[in-house]
């Protein structure tokens, strides 16, 4: 399957140093001259949802496959838990703190920085992508009330973006957050063009299974199972009519507690749970339909010997293992990724890497591999040194995370506003105390600036999370509105990864020596990374993404 | 890169026999030589006649140019005085040496002032390393931003300057012939230098205005307030206006001052050899930087990082070497003290050989390529922050750390850096960006480390005031 692209692998092994002053007729051919990168980024995909990472249900065979053929990460980390903040930090290897992009809200030029698809559009590439998240496209304008699709940072650099649409009305998401098929189209038309392909669905994002056609949607519900919110009996309004679960119904879960009219009027039993998983692996299975296509497309068409294929989670999800839902916070289960390379001469196949690494190491991986010199804005290090056992230390022994509490401010600026005007989504109690709810808010985040936010370290064995405005995030956060309770939140939050994988227990106050030294150098990080900030340009016109 | 023999690849003038007998004597070492080293400060090398200007104006510098190397592309490593000198004496770029401002702090009423050995205090300086080794050492300046406070005196039993001034050679060559006689019989390091080019400085008495066009009007009369608001107005606006006989008025000027000095240098080399010692001394002539007259829409010096600023003359001529040899090599002001510790054949400690960050010239005398990228720095008076590169194939990027403003010239074909390439060559400027932030983190200065906001590092009194706005 792979001999056909040996010749090229040849080349690519033999390739010089890019610094060297030979004769260039003999020198042989930089990669970048003749490899192609295919980014294939997933939208909360969760790795130990896929057989490659030890998932017990078979939901992926064809990314199983790809993994073995490639070299599989397991302990790779999102540098956010919002998808275009992970996402842009990835694309600039950079914090979200320094390349500008922290919140929910986007102005055309805000990150200006050199991202990947620049970059190598300055080395001669066709660079083109296919997008169904709509994070990425999709903005409102809080002054036109319109929604719209611009374009800014994240399509621009693309000779053609492709992007899904709403289409007419009725269920948008699920012909927004489809699967990005337009890209094999393009593949097929450009394949003797020396291309970067950005691939990003959408698919796996609640509603969980929407997108996903309906006999292969059930696949895992278990038997002779309605959705529980089907069966709650209400006293006014209504959730959701839809089988899928969605975000009007599990952000009113907290510890699997639905709540309504801030009571706890339903605990989530182990069968709801399975439910969600079910809906959820459904996504996962029929997306890996689609990498199978792709696989297999370029196998047939010779390009998978000249062609650099990074598969990534964008972030996760949390699916109710600690009763919460969705990726509100820095979990574990939220933080963590798949990511896998694969080579184009096959090197390092098979290989699977322990050692922690994180989003940002991806883009100097990348453009090391293809001998393009690593823009020094770039803050993360490359892996092909830890991949060839000549690393003393590794980029991502530390990890840091940087969480701004944007949540409530993307909640204030849209969602609120949207899901109210449906009348009934909120019954009486809560209606009445909304508006106060959301005018805090506003006020909470009037200026604009970035608010001291949360911030994580994190090693192989040690999650330290530090929460740096504790108040602001008492007073604003959703769970103390919806559940009509103060969610108390802890300053310093320590979990031991080995033994404690779901971070059941905050083991702060056991360990003084290990927050100690974590927190040191969480501190000296946050410092160094607080100097590097972009500043907002307050006269940038601002729009907003309008899905949390 | 990569020719080998005697005399190929480097252009030569002169006849093969003729050189063929000079390479016997270079080939060997020159122990015990005396070494004068001259700076003639804020000379450009577009202004020194055997670099190509017109006016006949240099025919002194002229003459050892003829019998000795003339680097043509000589590259400094800074556009300013204080940066730049001391990289002579030191062997490192000035993100090294740190004398990157008049200020080491400025915060009135908290304020000290620059100093080598406080601020990078594991340097070893070349005058250090030549007394070490049984020199006299004697340097005799104009002051200001070469003055003993800074650190020059390092190494030098006797350092001359005059405080409050910006000094000429009328002052410092008398002083240094008078310490030449005193000690003719030692093997002697010199610095000699002078403020006589600078534009802070006027003839003692006054400009005869040799080559002002006759009609000028007079608009302006050269002096140095003059020159400052020129000065002061470019850096607050962005660009002066002058009219072209403005412009030609003040070359006319910088030519008469030049001109002057070369008749001071004259007689200085005149009195040295009647004290025969010609005949055991390298002369190395150069400058610190040059000045700009509205090549980029601006008066004077420090705040760019053009040729005009930063290309300056590098004459160096051997006792016994007939030479009128020029090398056209791209070499970097980085590589004098490597260069003179090399032909002295002094012992260097591995400490200092690891301290040099530039290479020997030695080689070139002997027709070898010595051409490299060289890089330039400046972070004048805070009001701007410049690094740039220029590659020993005529690219040349420079860029502005406040701004993130981005310049590429290709200087085989736009020598006058007027034509901004960062657009339409983008994989040059994208690689030589990282080659310039490359260096910088390779010499202990990661330019991604820090915030890099405009302030105020003052250099005269009248610039203590709020930051200028850009």
């Amino acid at each position: 399957m792979r001999a056909a692209g040996a010749m090229f692998c040849v080349a690519a092994v033999l390739a010089a140093h890019p610094a060297g002053s030979a004769d260039p007729a003999a020198r042989p051919a930089a990669r970048h001259e003749h490899t192609n990168v295919i980014l294939i980024s997933l939208q909360c995909l969760r790795p130990d949802h896929l057989g490659a990472y030890g998932y017990k249900r078979r939901t992926s065979p064809f990314i199983d496959a790809f993994a073995k053929q490639s070299v599989v990460f397991e302990n790779a980390i999102a540098q956010a838990n919002l998808t275009p903040i992970a996402q842009m930090s990835v694309l600039t290897s950079q914090y979200p703190r320094v390349n500008g992009m922290v919140s929910f809200e986007v102005s055309r030029d805000m990150v200006t920085d050199k991202t990947l698809p620049e970059i190598l559009k300055i080395y001669g590439y066709t660079t083109a992508a296919a997008v169904s998240s709509p994070e990425f496209f999709m903005r409102y304008d809080p002054g036109t009330g319109a929604m719209i699709n611009p374009g800014d940072i994240f399509s621009r650099s693309f000779d053609s973006f492709n992007r899904t649409m709403r289409g007419p009305e009725g269920r948008n998401l699920r012909n927004l957050r489809r699967l990005p098929n337009e890209s094999l189209e393009w593949i097929r038309n450009n394949k003797d063009k020396k291309f970067f392909l950005w691939i990003a669905s959408g698919l796996l994002h609640m509603p969980y299974g929407a997108a996903v056609p309906s006999k292969e949607r059930s696949r895992y519900d278990p038997q002779n199972y309605t959705p529980f919110w089907k069966r709650i009996p209400l006293q006014s309004g209504r959730i959701s009519a839809d089988t899928d679960p969605a975000y009007e119904v599990f952000s009113r879960v907290r510890n699997n507690d639905f709540y309504w009219g801030f009571s706890p009027v339903y605990h989530l039993s182990a069968e709801d749970v399975a439910y969600v998983n079910a809906r959820y692996d459904a996504g996962v299975h029929y997306t890996d339909q689609f990498i199978g296509e792709l696989m297999n497309l370029l196998d047939s068409l010779e390009l998978t010997g000249k062609t650099l294929v990074i598969l990534q989670s964008i972030h996760g999800d949390e699916l109710g293992e600690q009763g919460n839902y969705f990726h509100y916070d820095m979990t574990d289960t939220v933080l963590k990724n798949a990511l896998m390379i694969r080579f184009p001469d096959g090197e390092f196949g098979g290989k699977r890497v322990r050692e922690q690494v994180q989003g940002i190491d991806i883009m100097p991986t990348v453009l090391n591999y293809l001998e393009i010199p690593v823009p020094h804005e770039a803050q993360g290090g490359s892996l092909l040194p830890l991949l060839r056992g000549t690393a003393s230390a590794y980029p991502g022994e530390f990890a840091f995370v940087d969480r701004t509490p944007w949540w409530e401010f993307n909640l204030s600026q849209w969602y609120l506003d949207f899901e109210s005007a449906k009348g009934d989504r909120f019954p009486p109690s809560e209606r009445k105390k909304l508006d106060e709810y959301r005018s805090m808010l506003k006020a909470s985040f009037s200026t604009m600036e970035y608010p001291p936010g949360d911030i994580a370290i994190r090693t192989n064995e040690w999650k330290l999370i530090l929460r740096k405005n504790r108040d602001l995030l008492d007073k604003v956060s959703w769970w103390s509105f919806i559940t009509g309770k103060k969610h108390v939140i802890e300053e310093l939050e320590l979990y031991d990864l080995r033994s404690d994988p779901l971070e059941k227990k905050n083991v702060a106050a056991e360990r003084p020596a290990v927050v100690a030294r974590l927190k040191a150098k969480l501190l000296e990080w946050d410092a160094s990374v607080e100097m590097r900030k972009a500043r907002y340009r307050k006269d940038d016109k601002r729009l907003l993404i309008p899905y949390p | 890169m990569g020719t080998l023999g005697l005399g190929l690849g480097a252009s030569l003038v002169g006849g093969l026999s003729r050189y063929a007998e000079a390479l016997d004597r270079v080939e060997g070492k020159y122990k015990d030589y005396n070494v004068v080293l001259v700076s003639f400060d804020a000379l450009q090398a577009a202004h020194v006649h055997s670099l190509g200007y017109p006016r006949a104006i240099t025919p002194t510098i002229d003459a050892l140019a003829g019998r000795g190397f003339n680097f043509t592309n000589n590259i400094s490593v800074a556009s300013w005085t204080v940066p730049a000198s001391m990289t002579w004496f030191t062997g490192v770029y000035p993100s090294e040496h740190k004398l990157t401002n008049k200020f080491a702090v400025y915060e009135p009423p908290v304020t000290k002032l620059s100093n080598l050995k406080e601020l990078a205090p594991n340097i070893v300086t070349l005058a250090e390393v030549l007394k070490q080794n049984g020199y006299a050492t004697g340097g005799f300046t104009g002051n200001a931003g070469v003055n003993g406070f800074f650190g020059y005196g390092q190494g030098f039993d006797t350092y001359f300057f005059e405080k409050g001034k910006f000094g000429s050679m009328d002052q410092s060559v008398p002083k240094a012939l008078e310490w030449v006689a005193a000690n003719k019989d030692k093997k002697l390091f010199l610095f000699l230098h002078g403020y006589d080019i600078h534009g802070q400085h006027v003839p003692a008495s006054g400009f005869d205005y040799r080559y002002v066009d006759k009609g000028y009007d007079r608009k302006y009369t050269g002096s140095a307030a003059e020159q400052e608001a020129l000065r002061e107005e470019g850096l607050a606006k962005g660009h002066v206006s002058l009219r072209d006989e403005d412009v030609r008025f003040w070359r006319a000027i910088y030519d008469e001052k030049i001109n002057r000095t070369d008749a001071v240098f004259k007689k200085f080399l005149a009195v040295y050899d009647s004290y025969g010692l010609t005949g055991k001394t390298i002369f190395i002539l150069t400058s610190d930087h040059g000045t700009e007259f509205h090549e980029h829409g601006r008066f004077d010096h420090g705040f760019s990082l053009y040729n005009e600023l930063v290309h300056v003359p590098l004459i160096l001529t051997l006792p016994g070497v007939p030479g009128g040899k020029v090398i056209k090599d791209q070499v970097s002001s980085i590589d004098v003290m490597p260069t003179v510790l090399d032909l002295l054949d002094v012992p260097v400690a591995d400490a200092v050989r690891k301290q040099l960050r530039g290479s020997s010239l030695a080689p070139a005398l002997k027709g070898e390529p010595v051409a490299k990228d060289v890089y330039a720095e400046t972070d004048y008076r805070l009001y701007t922050y410049k690094r740039s590169v220029s590659t020993m194939d005529g690219w040349k990027f420079i860029y502005t750390l406040e701004n993130k403003g981005r310049e590429l010239y290709d200087l085989k074909n736009d020598p006058g850096e007027t034509v901004n390439l960062v657009e339409k060559q983008p994989k040059i400027a994208y690689e030589l960006e990282q080659k310039v932030f490359s260096h910088f983190r390779s010499i202990g200065s990661d330019l991604s480390a820090r915030r890099w906001e405009p302030g105020l590092n003052p250099v005269y009194d009248s610039q203590a005031k709020a930051a200028p706005k850009k």
